[in-house]
Parts: structure tokens; sequence; C-alpha cells
């Protein structure tokens, strides 16, 4: 869509005191700052420096918007105001530059008086799916204060919808595991033992070269010996005393930088004289990604299926089952740690939501 | 005022028109649920990844008949998570145009989703990395200028080393492609910061002629200096004699890469997962 002048002007003023600034690239460490800010926002009132979102994405939004669930349609009149709402409630907490003039439309104003409780609602979605994705518990804490604040009062009401939307769009469900710590556990209602390879698990390595690494060494019994490896990752053009054009120095990365990264153990084989050395799995590829997985990579490698090794395949596939087991197991224990909790505080009259 | 749980969910499964009868709205059901969970793990996921998640859920579910048009199910799904501000988001490849998809946040300013997972210094490395990288004329930016950077860094002090390896997170986390010591935006980054990119950069961001999208790759002419991605120009050029350039009409100078053909692909089977030469996929 044509950017008007005042708009252009305006992204431009923006971008220059972006620069000397972390626009938009905040950690949460520091969205608790500015609190000035957040209730400028919050208010309805003008600075809010470095929203990204305003002038064509407003429109874009209220083009697109459609009122069909009524979770959306309560109280909430202009969805595009809710986009530009939300975001520079969100950037203009961690912004730390406040005199910049007023970019938000007025359309945002408008909006916050009538639900400002829908776009914490919307964030809060946004931070449990975050959560649920990194397999941590949250707080109620951690809620207040990197998405509620101000509104703290409402925190019952807002994690409320939020978890009807985690339920009804994702199949989430947010259980509190310890009213006491007011702890939470973000649980998928969908038995997820039966997607197998078909979900990825974030922060894998992906790195040929480590995977190939992580191949040779199950391939070897779960250890194998450093010229073993390379035996194999000759076979590929990579060489210990070559640079290569995409590894760079693939000695240093196999034997110094995955190690530093835990995701190989790189250790002298015991009584080796002269000394020679081994590789096993670090702790951070036994998390990350699993036998299963690099089997398939190797199979997809030399474009043939996993099955067409049957020991390994074999070893994978109970590798799996275990994993898929302990997975189960847990989730057993936490929904049974929650019921029971759920139980005991219904019998007793104190009310905790 | 407050309704149901009951009544809640029953609204959410079933169509009802919207103003101008835009878009219906879609169905939940476990099938599309499942769906999420699984495309949520994956970041950004090629078209045929997204087709087997597809059927995988169809068939988990039990319902194996019948399985609907990818549009129509990402569509379905779309209009019920319009309300969070979160979409399924369809993109490609700036180097060889195969459709990719990603689950992204509208509201919230796009880097949140990084937020959580690098540190400050890091989350600045990135801003570095993506201004030079925006800056560029190739849409790369060498690994010695990111990393001469590291001394301007906010937060922790960040030695060239380490940023070395935030580097290499990034592109495992899907941000950053590498390319011979050289760094580009994946496809996952432009999915989901276009829209950040654009207002933050109003002046330096390059656009495609032909779809008007973000352009960090691609080729331009070197008379007017208008600028199409790659795909584009294989798609703009097909089977033309003498390939001239849309505005200006010049010959246009460079060599028109082949297109992505989808059909060509699931023919060939699953061998060879890729067929091209992996030019600038991260290893």
């Amino acid at each position: 869509m044509p950017r008007g002048q005042k708009s252009k002007l305006r992204a431009r003023e923006r971008r220059s005191q972006a620069r000397g600034e972390t626009q938009g690239l905040e950690g949460p460490e520091t969205t608790a700052e500015a609190p000035a800010g957040a209730a400028a926002v919050a208010a309805g009132e003008s600075p809010s420096p470095a929203c990204p979102l305003s002038g064509d994405r407003a429109q874009t939004l209220s083009a697109a918007a459609t009122s069909s669930s009524p979770q959306a349609a309560k109280g909430r009149s202009s969805p595009a105001s809710a986009g530009a709402a939300v975001s520079c409630a969100n950037s203009g907490e961690s912004a730390k530059s406040q005199d910049e003039g007023s970019q938000q439309s007025s359309k945002g104003t408008e909006f916050s008086r009538r639900d400002p409780l829908n776009k914490k609602v919307v964030l809060l979605v946004q931070f449990l799916l975050q959560k649920y994705q990194k397999k941590e518990p949250v707080t109620r804490a951690d809620m207040l204060k990197y998405v509620i604040k101000k509104y703290k009062y409402h925190f019952s009401e807002i994690l409320k919808r939020a978890s009807e939307h985690m339920e009804l769009a994702f199949g989430i469900d947010v259980k509190e595991v310890d009213p006491i710590r007011h702890c939470y556990a973000l649980l998928s209602k969908l038995d997820l033992s039966v997607d197998g390879t078909m979900r990825e698990e974030e922060n894998t390595p992906k790195t040929g070269i480590l995977m190939i690494v992580l191949g040779v060494i199950f391939m070897q019994g779960n250890c194998a010996q450093e010229e073993e490896v390379w035996e194999v990752l000759n076979l590929m053009g990579v060489y210990s005393d070559k640079k290569h054009f995409i590894y760079g120095e693939p000695k240093k990365i196999i034997t110094e930088d995955l190690v530093q990264l835990k995701y190989l153990e790189y250790r002298q084989v015991p009584n080796s004289d002269p000394p020679r050395y081994e590789f096993l799995w670090g702790p951070r590829a036994h998390a990350e990604t699993s036998k299963m997985r690099v089997l398939e990579f190797l199979a997809k490698v030399h474009d043939i299926v996993p099955s067409a090794f049957p020991a390994w395949y074999e070893e994978a596939l109970r590798d799996e089952e275990e994993r898929a087991r302990a997975r189960a197991a847990a989730r057993a224990r936490i929904t049974a740690m929650a019921s029971a909790r759920a139980r005991a505080m219904a019998s007793s009259s104190s009310h905790t939501k | 005022m407050e309704e149901g749980r009951a009544e809640r969910r029953r609204r959410t499964e079933a169509p009802s028109c919207t103003q101008g009868g835009a878009r219906r709205a879609g169905i939940m059901t476990d099938v599309h649920r499942r769906f999420l969970q699984l495309l949520m793990t994956h970041g950004v996921l090629e078209e045929r990844g997204v087709r087997r998640l597809q059927k995988h859920c169809y068939r988990v579910h039990g319902r194996t008949a019948a399985v609907e048009e990818l549009e129509d199910f990402i569509n379905n799904i779309n209009s019920v998570l319009e309300s969070l501000y979160i979409e399924i988001k369809k993109g490609a490849t700036e180097d060889d145009g195969r459709p990719v998809y990603a689950l992204v946040n509208l509201a919230t300013t796009p880097v949140s989703k990084m937020a959580s997972d690098f540190a400050e210094n890091e989350l600045d490395l990135f801003r570095k990395a993506l201004e030079l990288i925006i800056d560029s004329e190739t849409g790369f930016a060498s690994s010695t200028n990111i990393l001469n950077l590291v001394d301007q860094l906010k937060g922790k002090k960040m030695r060239k080393k380490e940023a070395e390896q935030v580097l290499q997170k990034f592109v495992q986390n899907k941000w950053l492609i590498e390319k011979e010591g050289e760094f580009t935006l994946h496809s996952r980054a432009i999915l989901e910061m276009e829209q950040y990119i654009r207002e933050t950069y109003p002046d330096a961001v390059k656009t495609c002629n032909i779809c008007h999208g973000l352009l960090i790759q691609g080729q331009s002419c070197e008379t007017c200096g208008i600028r199409m991605h790659l795909p584009c120009v294989a798609k703009y050029f097909r089977s033309a004699p003498e390939p001239r350039c849309p505005h200006c009409n010049d010959y246009w100078p460079h060599e028109i890469p082949e297109v992505f053909n989808p059909d060509k692909e699931r023919e060939a089977g699953t061998s060879k997962a890729n067929k091209k030469p992996s030019r600038s996929r991260q290893h």
C-alpha cells in the first residue's frame, strides 16, 4: 500500500532514532523497564517511539479482519487498532527513548479504552506458546512481569481467556500444578507420541557435519574412534588438514566448537599411548536430537530409507519408544498432580483463582 | 456476559458468516490443532513437508478420506487464529522459489520470537547483521564485517569467537543462511520480519519489481536499477527469447535461473531430496 508523506517522514525519523537504540530487538530482561511509556500507551496517550507497526499495517489488519469468534468480537471494534495497540504496547514498554512524537494512530487509543484486556490476552497467548515450545513451566510471576504488567489485578481474567484460546486453537492445556508458587504447566491435549519425527525439535542440530559425526558414533556402537570419523568425512571430501569451502576448519569444528556447544564429547582413549581420541554424543545431542533423526538424515544422504540399516533401525526404534514412554510418564505425573490439587482445592472452600 | 466454555467451543467450530462475506470462519478440529502444534516446532517448513504434515494429521485422527486442499486447510486455520494476531504465512525461498510456510505473530515486534531465545547482546548482533544485509548490494553480509561490529554491541561484552558461534546459532535456528562465509536472511526471517524490516528501514529496503515483496537477494537491471527475485526473474522470463527489463526495456544482463516446478519434483519422487546443487542451503 502506498504510504503518505507524513507516514514516510515519521518512519524516517523513527529509523534514525532507532539507529541509536535497541529498537524492537529487546530481550525479555528489558521489557520491565520504561513503565512510564507503558502507562502512557495503555492509557491511550501519544508517545510510542519504537512502534514498528502503524499506518499501513493498521489498514491491512482491518481489511483482513473478521469477527468470527466471540472472544474476538468481545469488545473489539477495530481490529486494526488492536494490532497497532498491541505492538505499540510491546515496543513502547521496551524502548528507552520517550521523546519522539506520537506515531500511534488515534484508532489505537480508541481501542484501548474499549477492551484493553484483549491485547494482553493476545500477548499472553504468544508468550505461553513460546514457553510451550521451550517445554518450560510458567509462573504467575513471569506472566505478570513480562506480559500483564499494570493489568495485574485482571490476571485471572486474562489468563482464563488466554487459556481458552490455547485450548481451542492449539489443543494446549494450561494447568496450575503448584497453587502455592503459582506455577503452571503447558500440556498438549493431543497424544504426541504418535507424531514421531513429524515434529522437529527446536534448535536441532541440523548442521550436516554434526549429523554425520553423530551418525558415525551411533553406528560404531555409540562410541567412535577419531580415525573412524575421519574415514567417513574423507569420503565426503572433508579433511582434517584442509580448509573446507563450507565448513572452514573441520577439525576445529568437531574437536572444539561442537564439543564446547556440548553436542559432542571428545576424549582420549584411556591408556592410549601415543594418545588416540574417541567421540561420543554430547548431552545436548541427546537432548535435542535422537538416533532415529540421525538415521533418517543419513538415509536421506544416501538416498535410501532408514530401515535399510536393520540393526540400527531397530535400536533407533527402541530409542523412540523409550522417549515416548518417558514423555507420557511425565505428562501423566503432571496431570495427576494437577487434578489432585484441583480436587483438594475444590473440597476445601478456598478460592485460588 | 460470560459465556460457557462449551458454547465457545461450539462457536469456534461452527462456520459463520463475516461482514461482507469476506471469509468463512474455519472449523477447528484436532486435525488442525495437531497440525499447528507440529508446524510450530519447525519454525518454517517447505510446502512438501507441510503437505506431509497435513496428511499425517488426518491419518492420526483416522480421517484418510477427503484431505482438504492445502490452501483451504490453511485458510480455515488462519481465520480462527486471526483474533490472536497469528497466521500461517506463505512465502518462497529467495534462491530457488520453493514455497515455504511459517507460523508468524502479526501484532508484536516479530523479533520477540527471537527475544526469548537470545541474550541482549546476541539480539543486537542479529540486528547489526540484519542492517548490513539490508544495506548490501548482494543481500549478503560477510562474516568479517559482522564480527567487526562486535565492540558496538549492547549488553555484555562479546568476543569475536563467541560471536562466530552466535551466528551459527542463528543459522541453526533458521534466522540466517550461511554461504561461503557470508550471511543472508533465511526465508523464516523474511516471513516473520518483513513488516518490521519495511517499517524500520524504509529507505534501504529493496523490493521486487514483479511481486513487490521484500527483496534481499535478487538480480538488478544495470540501467535503471530495478530489482527482481530470482524465482520472479525465472517466471517472468520463462521462454522469453530475448529477456528485457520490464521497466526500461534494456537487455537483461543476467543469466535467467530455472523455475521451481513442484510437479516435476513430485514426479521425480523422493529420490535425491535436493535436485539442485545445494548452493545456499545451510549445512
